[in-house]
């Protein structure tokens, strides 16, 4: 079992994000979670990584209890990726994809952190970029820097929020590709996507959130049926036929 | 090759400047040619002819100039140091231990300690630096974090409550006593002693070893909170490690030289612009540069004219136009307020 969420909620106050959710992502496999704007996916990636506390509700990642993990041995196994982030300083591409061998380091990188960094950079496809400022790229460029710091870091499970949000259609496909390969690799990876088409063509397995809850589809029907996608995102969804799947289009 | 060169400069320089410092001054019974030779004379341990003339050159060049020249150059490494930490910890290049009301707090501190004379001086510019870097930080704190913007006025906030209850120390504590007060809060070196080097090179040595071994962690720090812990370190611990040595060499600045403004905000800048934002860079280039950086301008604010000028004037009205200029750009840069 990759992760195992059993009877979560989370909440500020009055105001409850997440509503007693059970779920599990197999390992080795790519788990897509979809849902609207603001219905909690981002929170609970948030926990499943361990950056946020889990205060009701027990976590398992690949079999051991996220609480009882040191940070150094949550970084070893979680990778996490965040759907927003503001550079401040002009640090260097290298610089920054370093920084994601931060639990391995004790003062300064040595040479078997700088490989690493490079193989990173070298997978995702940002070599040329690599002494460029960071605050000077693109937000595609960003996000493929911060994927790279991701895979530095050498988790076995990675969780990414959004992560084509900024990018242009052949980087999509790309790191869509690059996911793939790191799960045949075995690595387990849970994304929140927001373009269900493309959820349907490269993801293993799928969850639905809704309003802080996990919409179970029902098991006897295929998970891509239009009045599944139709209640998760309260639109009217039309199928269209294509490569004997079908692809969806709200209308 | 010009990486490499740049590298000799900053390294090289410091010694050099040390040594030509040593030569300034405002004293006309002692002039370079009598330095030289004395300096040649107890190399070669050769006999001085005019023995009186042998004491004068070393109560100048031993007992006055040489421990000044050292304190200048601590103190610079330690305002740069402290404020290039503080500038990488709070993610914001505007902050410097002025900004955030350290050096209020600490001036406050350390002249209650000055008007009582039971309290230690060291320990207090400390807890007061500390306790005021602390409230900025909790006036800015919002669960969202802290934004730039609400750092510095946070910070402004704090600093003007410590100067106002510095004034009414000043205004309660006898007219013997304020003199002192007055003229060390100006920030000057010109009553440095040995004994002033001695009292603060312990603790700046300590806590410039200290940031230096945190140089490269803090990188990691300055891209977030998320992005630190992410990583697998915790944000909150490595923020304390930061902050406690950083308010501490900067606290032990104030509480033997005064306030000399700006030298925090401004110098960690330049070195910046000179290395790029890599701590595992900064931090060393900080401390040869910064404390050159302080040594020039006192050698400027001892001979520029008759009378000294405090060298906290001089920095300060260096520094404001720079701030300026930072602000300014910075608010075209970042997007975040």
């Amino acid at each position: 079992m990759g992760f195992f969420v059993k009877n979560l909620s989370f909440g500020y106050g009055e105001n409850i994000i997440l509503h007693n959710i059970t779920l599990r992502a197999n390992a080795g496999r790519f788990t897509v979670l979809l849902g609207k704007n603001g219905s909690g996916k981002s929170t609970l990636i948030k926990i499943m990584a361990g950056l946020l506390p889990c205060k009701a509700g027990y976590i398992e990642v690949l079999g051991r209890d996220i609480g009882k993990l040191t940070s150094t041995e949550r970084a070893g196994l979680i990778g996490y990726l965040s759907q927003f982030h503001t550079p401040i300083f002009p640090f260097l591409v290298e610089e920054v994809v370093l920084t994601g061998r931060a639990s391995y380091v004790f003062t300064v990188p040595g040479r078997k952190d700088l490989e690493k960094t490079d193989e990173a950079m070298d997978k995702v496809g940002i070599t040329h970029l690599r002494k460029r400022p960071y605050t000077e790229l693109s937000g595609g460029e960003r996000q493929l820097v911060m994927v790279a710091r991701v895979l530095a870091q050498e988790p076995e499970v990675i969780l990414l929020d959004e992560p084509l949000s900024h990018l242009d259609f052949s980087n999509q496909a790309r790191l869509l590709a690059l996911i793939k390969d790191l799960v045949v690799k075995g690595l387990t990876v849970v994304a929140v996507l927001h373009d269900p088409n493309t959820a349907f063509f490269y993801g293993d397995d799928f969850l639905f959130m809704k309003d802080g809850f996990i919409i179970e589809p029902q098991k006897s029907k295929d998970p891509w049926d239009a009045s599944t996608l139709t209640e998760v995102y309260d639109t009217r969804i039309e199928t269209v036929p294509f490569r004997g799947r079908s692809l969806v289009m709200p209308i | 090759m010009k990486p490499f060169f740049k590298q000799v400069i900053f390294y090289a320089l410091p010694l050099p400047l040390i040594v030509v410092s040593l030569f300034v001054g405002p004293s006309n019974v002692v002039n370079t040619s009598d330095i030289i030779d004395w300096l040649m004379r107890s190399i070669s341990f050769s006999p001085v002819p005019d023995a009186q003339n042998k004491q004068m050159v070393e109560a100048i060049v031993l007992g006055v100039r040489l421990p000044r020249v050292l304190l200048a150059f601590s103190i610079g490494s330690a305002l740069t140091v402290s404020g290039n930490s503080f500038q990488a910890l709070f993610r914001n290049p505007l902050v410097s231990p002025d900004i955030l009301g350290l050096s209020s707090g600490a001036a406050f501190g350390a002249a209650i300690a000055l008007s009582f004379p039971l309290l230690p001086l060291q320990p207090m510019a400390f807890v007061f630096g500390l306790l005021a870097v602390g409230l900025s930080y909790f006036l800015a704190l919002t669960r969202k974090g802290v934004s730039t913007v609400s750092l510095i006025l946070g910070g402004i906030i704090v600093s003007g409550i410590f100067t106002a209850l510095l004034t009414m120390v000043q205004f309660l504590t006898d007219p013997f006593k304020l003199q002192t007060i007055v003229h060390w809060t100006m920030g000057n070196l010109h009553n440095a002693s040995w004994s002033k080097v001695r009292s603060s090179a312990l603790p700046i040595l300590f806590g410039i070893a200290w940031l230096f071994v945190m140089r490269w962690r803090m990188n990691v720090i300055a891209l977030g909170d998320e992005e630190t812990k992410a990583v697998g370190l915790n944000p909150e611990k490595e923020k304390l490690l930061i902050l406690i040595p950083a308010t501490f060499i900067a606290s032990a600045s104030v509480a033997v030289a005064g306030m000399i403004g700006m030298v925090g905000l401004a110098v960690p800048h330049m070195v910046r612009m000179m290395t790029g934002p890599d701590n595992t860079k900064t931090q060393p280039v900080s401390i040869a540069f910064g404390g050159s950086f302080l040594l020039i301008v006192d050698n400027f604010s001892r001979t520029i004219t008759s009378f000294e000028i405090p060298i906290g004037i001089f920095t300060t009205l260096i520094g404001g136009p720079f701030f300026i200029y930072l602000l300014k750009k910075s608010l075209m840069v970042c997007r975040e307020v």
